[in-house]
């Protein structure tokens, strides 16, 4: 039982994770019908940049570096990868052109900081605590803290300021809201800018849990999709639990199998959703018009 | 004529190859570049026909050669069992993939595929009593038969036994790719390879010509997913040794590029992509070859946008980008030291490049740059044989019979429990002011949407719900008010999608090309034929869909959906748009539709045309009916001219 | 204060309009009037930017606006409710209108008191009022047609295209949309109207012209129009 529980309270952190990813791919697919293929290495470019700053500015100095860092970041995957393919209508060429963008961050990652992981020093004691026998690292708790904190000022925006309610819109009827005056070209690049913010916020909320290195975004980037589909690309906060959903399930495989099966549920769990509920578990189904 | 000369040349060069080369590893390269071929032509069938991003190709490549690795490692079964259990084996977990992921449109595919090859290399990894991990599994090259007692009367055939079974495995290698080359050709020259490029064009026409967009896109990823695994069996016998990194993520890419780069939809693209990929390592290992690589590309590409500024002059600034990018690799180029390290980043710029300035893939950009080849032809048709035999049917009876249709959009009553009777072999009008209902109609009619409440009869049983291919397939046919062309098709292939429900023989006939296949084909091309007669666009049936003026786009839409063979045809606004002279043509096309006992329902804001052709009409007007009758009656009913005219308050009595 | 000249414009290789020249003065309401299909909607959207105009030439209060996109042209001041009401479903309609000012509380136009402007379309449509906080997308349709029409007039616009506000709406509804159209009129806001009910356009309209097949065929002052048989020929074909 102590053990169940252990390992349901390490999967809500990891979940957590998640579902930060998941929330980015939402918030591109909402303004653009189109996600980020490299949303993982925006999260290893976040957690790497973090890791250079974090000797000299401390960690919390270090978050809003790594937080720009991120917006500029997903900007440029937005100019670079996907204006064009949005213009010409082109599924085909923004996915390669997002998964091109990716390979390149990596590679150049690898040149920059190596191949090896490295230790990302954690900004909260390392020891953990103790509830009931279960024990809880510190930074699992700023894990769930941070990740709700983030989506919850992402909703607040989007709900109370006017510009936020502009991106809203846009998703709504991109038409519509460019005859009010918003300019959407610039809220798909601003979504995709705020996407990479949440995967590079992401990256260093991880990186002391885990490890950092070049090649952590790929496995991390399909959770995300996973939890994205489990959840529904369109619906809010159901990636929080199917960030946590996939967590669990991920952690007991892990423990009752074989960690080398870890990642496998995610994939059954996928497929299973499409099969059942295409829309995700909380997702709507859409209307489609002739 | 040309065409087929090449063919012969390249198979003749590919037969004496291994006699005029005598190095092994050319020979290595090219048995690689034939096998990366067999799976980027079935890779073209998904992403370049049905349009659909499949990034775990690698993956199923890696599923066709661990059936043969286990398959020899594990139970001692060899090369020629591994044949088709690979392919079978791969094109099943192809389907497992395709069902769930295809039921969606958007990005779902590519997610699927991309966990899918993640996944694939983990259970590789893991299940080591399978797969051996990453050991790999060794595999050793199967003789067919021992020539060595010919080589005396044969010298060209003295050789060692290695190079036997090299140059054996080559010859396996060879049929295959022919096999591939000449299924592929087959199938997407038969109503597969239409319904493919179909379903991409417009997916809603298709499935409302009883095409099911679903049913085509899983199996054209099934395909492809075969064709992944031949290629993986023969990959696992060429390289003689397989491990799970051999299929990784980047593979899967390196496929789509080759794709791309070759050029998508061709038989010759997909295997130039292939040639180049397979050089790619090579040409990144060194340095110095990379640099006149990028160098030959900086001068192709100022020569090549030269000649177009040349040509076409207000595209300037818009060819100026990718030759200036061209120009700035190759600098880049210069530049480097250490290539291995960005070898990476070379790949994915390579990717980029091709992506928004090589779009249609350099078989794409000789072709565009050679003087056009196809052009509109005729064909000789005959409009007896239109007709199908399906409807005749005459007055009195109602063939449909909408009863208490509710259509909500959230606080919104487009149909508010309409009730609708079309009797059989009548022209029956639908009209109403914008918003009316009419179009909601229309759809609710073909299953596109699902009523929120109410029944729809069609011959006496319930349509409503149901999927569009279904109610297609039942016998009601529509056109659309913006018209819903398969624009890439000719006009004959536009009209041959509607008749696919005349095809009995299964896909094995079309692969093979069988007297059944050839029959039905050659049927369908005559009644297609005969419907293009019908509308008036027999001169131009080899011409492309998207290259008709508009007016006789609407005319095709017709011919292809009377080749449903249709009891009930919907038509949804067919005069929008057309001149005077087209609408005379429109009439008299309707009437000689109805003479052949096609009933019809028709909306349309053109009232003469309304007035003359209709022998009942229903008016529309909140999402209610609010009249009913002959069309001389409904034109003096009160109600309706104050739907159409407002509601002026002094001159109308509501 | 709206001039077109020559206007073509369609979709993709599909012409709908054939070079249409039209002129909207200033405290003017201006209709066009036609069939289905003729090419009214096409043409507010080719004036907002939601298409880009082949040829011809647009100016809004003297400055040329072809081809600039529709944020934009909004951003000088024209205002489009457009067909099919394309209301923002999922937001409240408090926050529709707010966004009808988007221009205004961003910066690009003069902000005024647009929280004050808020209530005077509460004033206006006392449907909305009721329904402020309801998402747009759970409106009847009637209720969205003027959520639309109020979320353009938030912006206090030059010119205010109005496509079809009748369309779709129950016959007491379309008498209340057009008082309140009167009532706009009164207040001198300039308005382009596109109707399918010709009469009760002419009623209000102080000069009207009637579209066929993407051309302009009949113009002049709304009120010799209402007698014109070209009118009704236009509408209900000439056969009778």
């Amino acid at each position: 039982m102590e053990i169940l529980g252990q390992l349901i309270v390490s999967g809500i952190a990891v979940g957590m994770i998640y579902g930060v990813i998941a929330f980015g791919y939402q918030l591109t697919f909402a303004t653009s019908k189109t996600l980020n293929f490299g949303q993982g290495e925006a999260l290893m470019l976040g957690s790497l940049v973090g890791w250079s700053l974090v000797a000299v500015t401390g960690y919390l100095l270090m978050l809003p570096i790594v937080l720009a860092f991120g917006l500029l970041q997903g900007a440029i995957v937005e100019r670079l990868g996907v204006r064009q393919a949005i213009k010409t209508k082109s599924e085909a060429g923004w996915i390669m052109a997002t998964i091109a963008l990716g390979i390149i961050f990596r590679n150049l990652a690898e040149n920059i900081w190596g191949r090896d992981a490295l230790k990302f020093p954690s900004p909260l004691p390392e020891a953990p605590l103790s509830f009931a026998g279960i024990n809880v690292l510190p930074m699992e708790l700023a894990i769930v803290v941070g990740a709700i904190a983030m989506m919850v000022a992402v909703e607040v925006f989007n709900r109370r300021s006017i510009y936020g309610r502009a991106v809203v819109a846009t998703a709504g009827d991109r038409d519509a809201a460019g005859l009010v005056g918003v300019n959407t070209s610039l809220v798909i690049t601003f979504s995709y800018a705020l996407s990479s913010l949440a995967a590079a916020f992401a990256g260093v909320l991880i990186a002391p849990v885990t490890l950092t290195g070049a090649t952590m975004g790929g496995v991390l980037g399909l959770k995300g999709f996973a939890v994205a589909i489990i959840g529904g690309l369109s619906s809010g906060f159901g990636v929080v639990v199917g960030g946590l959903i996939l967590g669990i399930t991920e952690n007991l495989t892990g423990f009752y199998l074989s960690t080398g099966y870890k990642d496998v549920p995610g994939l059954l769990l996928l497929l299973l959703v499409l099969s059942l509920k295409p829309s995700g578990l909380f997702g709507k189904a859409a209307i489609k018009k002739v | 004529m040309l065409a087929n000369a090449f063919k012969t040349l390249a198979l003749a060069a590919l037969v004496v190859f291994p006699f005029a080369v005598s190095s092994p590893y050319y020979l290595h390269l090219l048995v690689v570049i034939m096998i990366y071929s067999v799976v980027t032509l079935g890779l073209d069938v998904v992403f370049g026909y049905t349009g659909e991003v499949s990034v775990g190709h690698a993956a199923l490549f890696g599923i066709g050669a661990y059936t043969a690795g286990v398959l020899a490692f594990q139970l001692g079964i060899g090369f020629w069992w591994a044949l088709p259990l690979g392919i079978v084996i791969t094109a099943g977990f192809g389907a497992l993939l395709a069902l769930p992921a295809l039921r969606v449109t958007g990005p779902y595919l590519a997610m699927v595929t991309l966990a899918f090859g993640t996944i694939v290399q983990i259970l590789i990894n893991e299940m080591t009593f399978l797969t051996e991990g990453p050991l790999g599994i060794s595999l050793k090259r199967p003789v067919v038969f021992d020539w060595r007692p010919l080589a005396d009367t044969l010298p060209f055939l003295k050789m060692s036994a290695k190079k036997m079974a090299d140059v054996q495995f080559y010859y396996v290698v060879v049929i295959a790719l022919v096999v591939t080359l000449v299924v592929i050709s087959r199938l997407l020259a038969s109503r597969y390879g239409r319904a493919f490029e179909a379903l991409r064009d417009s997916p809603i026409a298709c499935d409302c010509m009883g095409v099911s967009v679903y049913k085509h896109k899983v199996l054209a990823f099934v395909i492809s997913a075969g064709f992944a695994g031949l290629g993986g069996v023969l990959f696992s016998y060429s390289e003689l040794y397989i491990a799970p990194n051999n299929f990784g993520f980047d593979l899967s890419i390196t496929f789509l590029l080759a794709v791309t780069m070759g050029g998508r939809k061709s038989r010759i693209g997909p295997i130039i992509g292939a040639a180049v990929v397979v050089f790619l390592p090579n040409l990144l290992a060194d340095i110095n070859m990379f640099r006149i690589a990028a160098g030959v590309v900086a001068v192709v590409a100022v020569a090549g946008g030269g000649i177009h500024m040349l040509r076409k002059p207000e595209q300037r600034a818009r060819t100026a980008i990718p030759v200036a990018l061209c120009l700035a690799f190759f600098v880049f180029a210069m530049f480097l030291e250490r290539i291995t390290d960005y070898k990476l980043t070379i790949f994915g710029m390579m990717i980029l490049f091709v992506v928004f300035y090589l779009p249609n893939g350099i078989y794409g950009f000789l072709r565009a740059a050679l003087p056009a080849g196809r052009t509109g032809g005729a064909v000789a048709g005959n409009e007896d044989a239109a007709w199908g035999t399906a409807a005749a049917a005459s007055g009195g009876a109602a063939l449909l019979q909408v009863d208490q249709i509710l259509m909500q959009f959230g606080g919104l009553k487009a149909l508010d429990r309409v009730d609708l009777s079309v009797r059989a072999g009548t022209v029956h009008g639908l009209i109403g002011p914008n918003g009316s209902g009419k179009s909601t109609m229309m759809n609710v009619l073909t299953g596109i949407y699902a009523p929120t409440a109410g029944g729809v009869k069609f011959l006496g049983q319930e349509v409503a719900g149901h999927t569009p291919s279904e109610i297609a397939g039942r016998g009601i046919a529509r056109t659309f008010q913006n018209v819903q062309l398969f624009s890439e098709l000719t006009l004959l292939e536009n009209v041959m999608v509607g008749l696919q429900h005349s095809y009995s023989g299964s896909m094995a006939d079309a692969a093979l090309r069988t007297p059944r296949e050839r029959r039905e084909e050659n049927a369908a091309r005559d009644r297609a034929a005969g419907l293009l007669r019908f509308v008036g666009l027999d001169a131009v049936a080899h011409e492309e869909a998207r290259n008709l003026p508009y007016g006789k786009q609407r005319l095709l839409e017709i011919a292809r959906a009377l080749a449903l063979d249709p009891q009930l045809l919907l038509l949804d606004e067919p005069a929008a748009g057309l001149t005077a002279p087209d609408i005379q043509d429109l009439m008299r096309i309707i009437r000689k539709i109805r003479d052949h006992g096609i009933t019809m329902v028709l909306i349309e804001h053109h009232m003469d045309v309304v007035m003359s052709v209709c022998d009942t009409v229903s008016v529309l007007d909140f999402g209610q009916k609010i009249a009913e009758g002959t069309p001389a009656v409904v034109q003096k009913d009160e109600k309706v001219l104050a739907a159409y005219l407002g509601g002026s308050h002094d001159t109308v009595a509501a | 204060m709206l001039s077109v000249q020559g206007l073509v414009a369609g979709y993709g290789r599909v012409k709908v309009l054939h070079g249409i020249s039209l002129e909207v003065s200033e405290g003017q309401l201006v209709t066009l009037i036609g069939s289905n299909g003729a090419g009214k909607t096409t043409t507010l959207r080719a004036l907002s930017g939601m298409i880009r105009p082949e040829a011809g030439r647009i100016t809004l209060a003297g400055a040329d606006i072809t081809g600039l996109p529709s944020f934009q042209i909004c951003r000088r001041g024209l205002a489009h409710s457009p067909e099919g009401r394309r209301v923002f479903a999922n937001l409240p309609v408090a926050d529709n209108l707010l966004l009808g000012a988007f221009t205004r509380l961003t910066g690009a136009r003069p902000k005024g008191d647009v929280l004050r402007d808020r209530e005077r379309m509460y004033e206006l449509f006392p449907r909305l009022a009721e329904r402020r906080a309801q998402y747009a997308g759970t409106l009847s349709g009637g209720e969205q047609q003027m959520l639309a029409m109020a979320r353009a007039l938030m912006l206090n616009p030059q010119v205010l295209l109005l496509d079809e506000p009748s369309m779709g709406l129950a016959p007491k509804l379309v008498e209340e949309v057009f008082s309140i159209i009167a009532r706009l009129k009164r207040e001198k806001v300039t308005m382009l109207l596109v109707e399918q009910f010709a009469a009760a356009a002419l009623d209000v309209a102080d000069f009207g012209y009637v579209m066929e097949n993407g051309r302009l065929s009949v113009s002049g002052p709304a009120a010799s129009l209402k007698t014109d048989p070209a009118v009704r020929a236009a509408y209900l074909g000439a056969a009778h």
